[in-house]
């Protein structure tokens, strides 16, 4: 069987095992959904105040960089669990035993992480043809101003997308959560860099592309226009700027052979991979911020003894439990909740209690709004990973049959790793509470305690509801990044943005906070009905 | 103490039936559950551990509805599921702790619980260490001492002697003769002997469906009579298979030493032999491929 032969076999029952589960109609939603927002002007192109007629050009150009910004982004947090999948199922253990190449399973899971990206860009390819149709503001169609944008720009920023997931699956370090919150950053760098650097063709997005030929057109046809282009969520107020005339990209062979570059450099990146892949041999598998596990392979006790002799004087030997009586299994709330609290913090590395450590008393040590602002950040996400287990371990570890043939497993079990999430979120954060407390800043107080119970319940919902780490790790990064990082009054969940606002930002988090674990409560509520 | 198992279904998606119309009561013992693989038993066990519901049916202990009330049954449940994961990074200490505290042992008892238990699977050397890190017959292990936690009046173990070795499993079939004095212990496994050294009640489960039901005594009477030894040249092996239902085989220098049930001698100088459980299992499986199901004898 020829190596392409083996890749397109790999590729295929990695896209079939993939478009078979529910999770694929989700994947195809949010593409509709953001198709559905660039049709209704909720996410858009815009040059200052103005924006283009939805002639076939602008559609195109605006579409295909929503599909190069927003499922590049997400896309990766879609994807990125292939060679994971094989890991867990164990099917990687009976592949590792077969002659396959580490570059043929990787070049196969490749090209299926890239056709899940692309059935996303087909769908949003639809949607901006359905655009044109039904907004109506021009009628001639131009099927290749419309659809070359995802030709040229969609298909290498998806390529380079479905080649950075399976790179960070083979590379220890970035399999993880780690990894997640590493491509958010990877990512807003990709996307802002070029820009600043004045190298549009660095920019795997597609993006300054867009600007530098749309912004002549600009200057000659909107009056007082300075260079002003945005593209994002929200602006229904724009008004059709009537003299600007854009045909779209003129794509010269230089930018086209810049494009394909970034295919080019998507399979450079698989075959980087294949050097770091550990084709599933678990002596290599581990590392991260989780402390290693010894291997242990018996008791020493009974391999010192001869076989005949240890079976005889074990086998033998009486049996003896004692019975519980009934009182000894009267359920104790304070117990669960440390056996959580537990589970949620062990087998981290020691350098990370070290650095939680050293932010707790920095932030006793600094002054109050350096405390309660960039350190109470920073200790605000550093057990992102203890949060983003929240919901999802027991499926992780396959602990489920387990704890779900306990009783009271939801009002005991739930309730105390969700407290035990808090009860992180507070601790890390607590030398920022104690100094507004004692500065007698009640509504900092206020939004402190609102930010602590919101962080685990957005984790505990999303753990229960989409059955991964990866959609928090992703979605909170992002959110922590705007909010505290960037202080986006509203987004910034610790309070310190708020101001005079701080009162009702807080109370809104807390009516949050509630949704998302009645959510939360439901959801695993449904799966223990429905296992 | 009582279960009892009334006209249970359980269809899953794309009409693929598990279990038909299942009836079953038990009472104090240790039923051996046996059946090829798909015949429903993990589906019967997680019914039967309030993880999975039933389409259709009722399961009642000590006269209540599991699907009502689950936590009835689930505080005095002992549950070994087949296919289940450990926590790597805690020891096995922790991990029977954080689950003693789950099922709601206070904090001195479960102490004590735990070094028994850990002492019974032979794991105390092995109580510290990272769960990450042990054997598949380790974790079993594991999986066997949470099972006992909580003092069980009912313990469902399915295929628990998976991955031990020799030693380990007749460790383990011995305390569940020692454990069923006074409880309810459903064994579900492939492996006969298993059922054979320490079922009192042997249910036969193919299809989704109950076969027979009783005493391991009944069983072996059923094949009374019909089991025979006969030797024969190893190229008519093929031809026996074809005719006869062979449960063992045996190559010796005089020929293959065929293990034979059937009605009548197979063949001229076919001897007798004592049936076992595992001819019983296979000539009740034979009849049930070959004909409708055999009412279970109640």
């Amino acid at each position: 069987m020829s190596a392409l032969h083996i890749i397109y076999a790999i590729a295929r029952a990695d896209f079939l095992e993939r478009v078979r589960r529910y999770s694929y109609l989700i994947t195809l939603l949010f593409a509709v959904c953001l198709g559905y927002g660039a049709g209704t002007g909720g996410l858009s192109l815009r040059l200052g105040d103005y924006r283009g007629l939805y002639t076939s050009a602008w559609i195109g150009a605006m579409v295909a960089l929503i599909t190069t910004t927003f499922v590049s982004l997400v896309g990766f947090y879609i994807v990125k669990n292939v060679v994971d999948r094989d890991r867990q199922t164990g099917v990687g253990q009976i592949l590792a035993g077969t002659p396959l190449t580490k570059v043929s399973y990787l070049l196969g899971k490749f090209l299926s992480n890239f056709a899940v990206l692309l059935s996303m860009v087909v769908v949003l390819a639809f949607a901006a043809v359905a655009m044109q149709f039904f907004t109506a503001e021009d009628r001639t169609f131009h099927a290749g101003a419309l659809l070359l944008p995802f030709l040229f720009l969609a298909l290498p920023a998806m390529a380079l997308t479905a080649a950075m997931a399976v790179f960070f699956e083979t590379f220890r370090f970035l399999r993880g959560g780690f990894g997640n919150v590493v491509w958010f950053f990877l990512w807003t760098f990709g996307i802002a860099m070029p820009g600043l650097m004045s190298r549009p063709e660095l920019d795997p997005s597609g993006l300054w592309i867009v600007y530098q030929s749309m912004v002549p057109a600009a200057r000659a046809g909107i009056p007082g226009y300075v260079d002003s282009f945005s593209f994002g969520a929200g602006d229904k107020a724009a008004q059709v700027a009537p003299g600007f005339h854009w045909n779209g990209v003129d794509w010269t062979s230089g930018l086209v052979l810049t494009r394909l570059a970034w295919i080019a450099a998507a399979f450079a990146l698989v075959l980087l991979g294949a050097l770091f892949f550990d084709r599933f041999d678990p002596a290599r598998s581990r590392g991260q911020f989780r402390a290693k596990p010894k291997q242990v392979t018996g008791t020493p006790e009974l391999e010192a003894k001869p076989a005949s002799v240890a079976v005889g004087a074990r086998t033998a030997a009486p049996i003896h439990l004692t019975p519980l009586a009934e009182h000894d299994a009267a359920p104790a709330f304070a117990r669960i909740f440390m056996a959580e609290l537990r589970l949620a913090v062990k087998g981290y590395r020691w350098w990370w209690y070290a650095v939680a450590a050293g932010l707790l008393i920095a932030q006793f040590a600094s002054p109050l709004e350096v405390s309660r602002g960039p350190l109470l950040a920073v200790a605000w996400i550093w057990p992102i990973f203890i949060w983003s287990a929240l919901g999802t371990r027991e499926a992780r570890f396959g602990t489920q049959q387990l704890l779900y043939s306990c009783a009271s497993i939801l009002p005991r079990q739930f309730s105390a790793a969700w407290l035990a999430g808090v009860a992180v979120t507070a601790l890390l954060g607590s030398g920022a509470a104690v100094r507004l407390a004692l500065a007698g800043q009640a509504g900092g107080v206020q939004a402190w305690a609102a930010g602590a119970l919101f962080v685990p319940s957005l984790a505990l919902a999303l753990g229960v509801w989409s059955g991964t780490s990866r959609f928090f790790e992703g979605l909170y990064t992002a959110l922590w990044y705007v909010g505290p990082m960037n202080h986006v009054p509203g987004l910034d969940y610790t309070g310190a943005a708020s101001g005079a606002q701080v009162g009702r930002i807080s109370l809104t988090y807390l009516v949050v906070t509630a949704i998302l674990v009645t959510a939360a409560f439901f959801g695993r509520f449904r799966q223990l009905r429905h296992a | 103490m009582r279960l009892a198992i009334e006209n249970v279904s359980k269809t899953y998606r794309g009409n693929v039936q598990a279990l038909r119309n299942f009836t079953l009561e038990l009472q104090p013992g240790v039923l051996g559950l046996l059946g090829p693989n798909g015949a429903g038993k993990s589906t019967l066990m997680r019914i039967l551990a309030t993880v999975t519901r039933s389409t259709s049916g009722r399961v009642f202990w000590n006269n209540t509805d599991i699907s009502r009330e689950p936590d009835a049954l689930r505080s005095v449940l002992g549950y070994l599921p087949q296919d289940f994961g450990l926590y790597p990074n805690l020891s096995a200490i922790e991990f029977l702790d954080y689950l003693a505290a789950v099922k709601g042992l206070d904090a001195t008892s479960a102490r004590k619980r735990i070094g028994e238990l850990l002492e019974l699977v032979n794991l105390t050397e092995a109580a510290r260490r990272p769960l990450g890190g042990y054997s598949g017959g380790m974790r079993q292990r594991v999986g066997i001492a949470q099972a006992l936690l909580n003092d069980p009046k009912l313990l469902i173990v399915d295929e628990p002697t998976a991955g031990l070795d020799p030693e380990e499993r007749v460790r383990f079939r011995n305390l569940l003769s020692e454990l069923s004095g006074e409880r309810i212990v459903i064994l579900s496994t492939h492996i006969v002997s298993d059922v054979e050294a320490v079922a009192t009640d042997i249910a036969l489960i193919a299809q989704g469906q109950l076969v027979a039901h009783g005493a391991p005594e009944k069983s072996l009477a059923e094949v009374s009579g019909k089991v025979w030894q006969v030797i024969v040249p190893s190229a008519e092996l093929p031809a026996l298979r074809q005719k006869h239902l062979v449960s063992s085989t045996a190559h010796r220098t005089d020929g293959v030493h065929a293990r034979v049930v059937a009605d009548t001698a197979p063949m001229p100088g076919a001897r007798a032999l004592e049936p076992s459980l595992e001819d019983a299992y296979l000539a009740a499986l034979a009849a049930h491929r070959n004909g409708p199901a055999v009412e279970a004898a109640q």
